[in-house]
């Protein structure tokens, strides 16, 4: 693992009850990259990502995270990993507000009020900061997950198809988000359908397919846009 | 672990404020005072069954005529207590096992687990809380085992029994959190906390003796001593896991949902068994009906779970005619009936299994009723086998007729009707208006919902067990087992499949 690397995996092949999904793969990202997982439906990125966010375990293959194993359950490996993946499940008698305090809490923030009163704000939810999330919408759920993943400090964040449920000016303002975030020193895994998010993010891509290879984002744009 | 506390109050407190909101102190009202209701007549009846039982037991004629010969009653009834006694803390074990014991919601999951913070907080209260209830419910629940299995004891010496029991499930509910601890050596911990709960189940009958009491207690006080501080290191997929077993087991409860509180409670198919049959099923069919039936031989090979259960009630069966002074006839009967019903709903797991899509038999290019009767041939083949495996044991020890054997084949195979269309029962409509029981309100139909299946077990089971009391076999006999199971095959083959 180079000096700088955040997220090496070395060799990894993924899947379920020992059948791969697909090939195998070897990717690393320094702080401050931005990488792209793109691929057809099914081709086994969201399996990807959740195997290097600790979420599932490898069939085989290496993970390292700051040159240390993968360990879901250490509580370094929470402080420096941020995730949001598909499913969306909130406490159903806290407000929107109320899951963000809560985060901003569990990881000490210095003025947790403030700091989950400028995400609201960039997230477009200020106005419905007080309702509970089954009276917001499936965008605004979406948001408020995005929120959670953006409000506390990691030095690895794993976004899976982040773009999913949002509105075009929010996936500008996401797109804007994870630059600034790459450029405060985070290195941000991403997975993503949308050519342009693609475009303006990613520094390094990876093709997921049954032979993985490494492309260019110009060329994974062309790819996921079918081009 | 102070800023993990204050996520925790915090979380709970804003829910506490949100559940306020929505609810009136007359639904409190409402809610409590239904409930107790339910309790006490719950209470009284079972009481009263107690007591009525307790007469009759002191009462009756010691040595009397029982299901074996008299000089094959040669078990000591305190052997079989014992060993229903140790099967209940395992049962407890293993569900407690299955159902977490420490857990976590899916909402604390999402929002609790990722935190860099101390998880004991986050799970210990709620796993404080069910050690708690298992441990008075579990001793409420031994008090009538206590009194019909030791007629001559004191109410405090009943007590001590029903005490040293709910610290016995206690100590099984914390061996089988400590199992969630010791992911990498399950095994040898499993063993060991089988194993330990051997002597634990002996004490209750001890307990007129205060050192049997104070064992129990000093051992459960240090196993929960040492579990406590280490909830939080319990992994965090393990608690998922739970949280979403008892989850799903606790919504099966409230909706009175039997099927769906087996499929909740259903194990994973073992590695060992996902290819059992594979070369059967590969080889080539010319009828869809064959291949229909091959699927259904190769389903019920890869997901019944160990064949422990049917043995264990198998051997309670013949433990309960051997023991000595000799129960009375029809609570023999009553333990067969018992243990006939378990295992033939624990043959159900394929129906389960489909029930949930009724649509696939739709599909198949086999006419339904054949596809029903398919979905028999398992369950009626391995009851058929049990109840034979039943009779012979009985026969062997007893001057009973072989014919006998003859007549818990035919048995069985009612059975295995019963137990598929226990498994394909039609979920409970919410939708109309629901009734008033003295247990509390519960939707229409939900009784009826609940004896189907067991109907045709019961009706399947009735001439062997009348067998059974006569200690013969008149050919009508055959004729009305034959005429049963025959009914119940016809009733199961001919209901729809429910949508």
């Amino acid at each position: 693992m180079a000096v700088g690397d955040v997220l090496e995996a070395e060799r990894l092949v993924v899947g379920y009850a020992g059948a791969p999904v697909c090939g195998e793969v070897s990717l690393r990202i320094a702080a401050g990259e931005v990488l792209a997982v793109v691929g057809f439906n099914g081709a086994g990125k969201s399996t990807v990502v959740r195997t290097l966010a600790g979420r599932q375990d490898p069939l085989s293959g290496d993970v390292r995270i700051h040159g240390l194993p993968v360990m879901p359950d250490a509580i370094g490996f929470r402080r420096e990993v941020a995730a949001v993946f598909d499913g969306d499940v909130f406490f159903p008698g806290l407000t929107a507000r109320e899951h963000l305090l809560l985060v901003a809490r569990g990881h000490a923030l210095d003025s947790p009020d403030v700091a989950v009163d400028a995400e609201l704000a960039f997230f477009g939810l200020t106005e419905r900061s007080h309702a509970i999330p089954e009276a917001l919408s499936s965008g605004q759920r979406r948001r408020l997950l995005l929120a959670a993943a953006f409000i506390r400090p990691a030095s690895l964040l794993i976004l899976d198809e982040p773009e999913q449920r949002l509105d075009p000016m929010m996936r500008d303002a996401l797109t804007d988000r994870i630059r600034q975030r790459a450029r405060a020193g985070t290195a941000v895994v991403l997975v993503t359908h949308d050519p342009r998010l693609l475009t303006k993010t990613a520094s390094t891509c990876v093709l997921i397919d049954e032979v993985l290879a490494h492309v260019d984002t110009e060329r994974g744009a062309r790819i996921i846009a079918g081009a | 672990m102070r800023r993990s506390r204050e996520v925790v109050d915090f979380t709970r407190a804003r829910t506490r404020r949100y559940n306020r909101a929505r609810s009136s102190v007359r639904d409190l009202f409402i809610d409590v005072y239904s409930n107790a209701l339910a309790a006490v007549c719950v209470l009284m009846m079972a009481g009263s069954l107690i007591v009525a039982l307790r007469d009759e037991l002191t009462g009756r004629n010691l040595g009397g005529a029982g299901l074996v010969a008299a000089r094959w009653q040669v078990l000591p009834a305190e052997v079989l207590w014992v060993v229903l006694t140790y099967l209940a803390l395992v049962g407890i074990a293993l569900i407690a096992r299955r159902v977490g014991p420490v857990t976590v919601s899916r909402a604390q999951a999402a929002w609790w687990l990722p935190l860099p913070v101390d998880r004991r907080p986050m799970v210990l209260p709620a796993f404080r809380g069910r050690l708690v209830l298992v441990g008075v419910v579990a001793s409420a629940a031994y008090v009538p085992f206590s009194v019909l299995t030791a007629l001559d004891r004191s109410p405090w010496a009943h007590a001590g029994s029903a005490v040293t029991f709910g610290a016995g499930a206690l100590l099984a509910v914390a061996g089988a959190a400590i199992l969630q601890l010791a992911q990498g050596s399950a095994r040898v911990f499993r063993a060991a906390v089988l194993v330990g709960l051997l002597p634990v189940a002996v004490l209750p009958f001890l307990a007129p003796s205060a050192w049997s009491l104070a064992v129990v207690l000093t051992v459960t006080g240090i196993v929960v001593a040492y579990l406590l501080p280490r909830v939080g290191d319990v992994p965090g997929a393990e608690l998922q896991r739970g949280g979403a077993v008892s989850g799903h087991a606790a919504a099966s409860i409230f909706l009175i949902d039997v099927n769906e509180l087996r499929r909740a409670l259903a194990a994973e198919p073992r590695p060992g068994t996902s290819r059992r049959g594979a070369r059967f099923y590969a080889r080539p069919t010319r009828r869809a009906v064959t291949a229909v039936v091959r699927a259904d031989i190769v389903a019920f090979l890869r997901l019944q779970p160990a064949p422990v259960g049917p043995l264990m009630w198998l051997g309670i069966s013949v433990a309960a005619a051997l023991i000595t002074p000799t129960l009375p006839v029809l609570l023999q009967l009553g333990v067969v009936l018992v243990a006939g019903c378990a295992t033939a709903a624990g043959t159900g797991t394929v129906a389960r299994r489909t029930a949930v899509l009724p649509e696939l038999d739709a599909l198949l290019p086999i006419s339904l009723v054949l596809a029903r009767c398919s979905r028999m041939l398992m369950p009626a083949l391995s009851l058929a086998l049990w109840m034979s495996a039943l009779t012979g044991a009985l026969v062997a020890v007893s001057s009973g007729p072989s014919s006998l054997i003859l007549l818990g084949a035919i048995a069985g195979a009612g059975m295995g009707a019963g137990a598929v269309r226990a498994a394909t029962r039609p979920h409970t409509d919410w939708t109309t208006p629901p009734v008033e029981t003295p247990f509390g309100t519960i939707p229409r139909d939900q009784v009826s919902s609940l004896l189907r299946g067991v109907d045709m077990t019961v009706l399947s089971m009735a001439p062997i067990l009348l067998a059974f009391y006569l200690g013969t076999v008149h050919p009508w006999l055959i004729l009305a087992q034959t005429i049963a199971s025959a009914t119940a095959i016809t009733v199961q083959a001919s209901t729809p499949n429910p949508r």
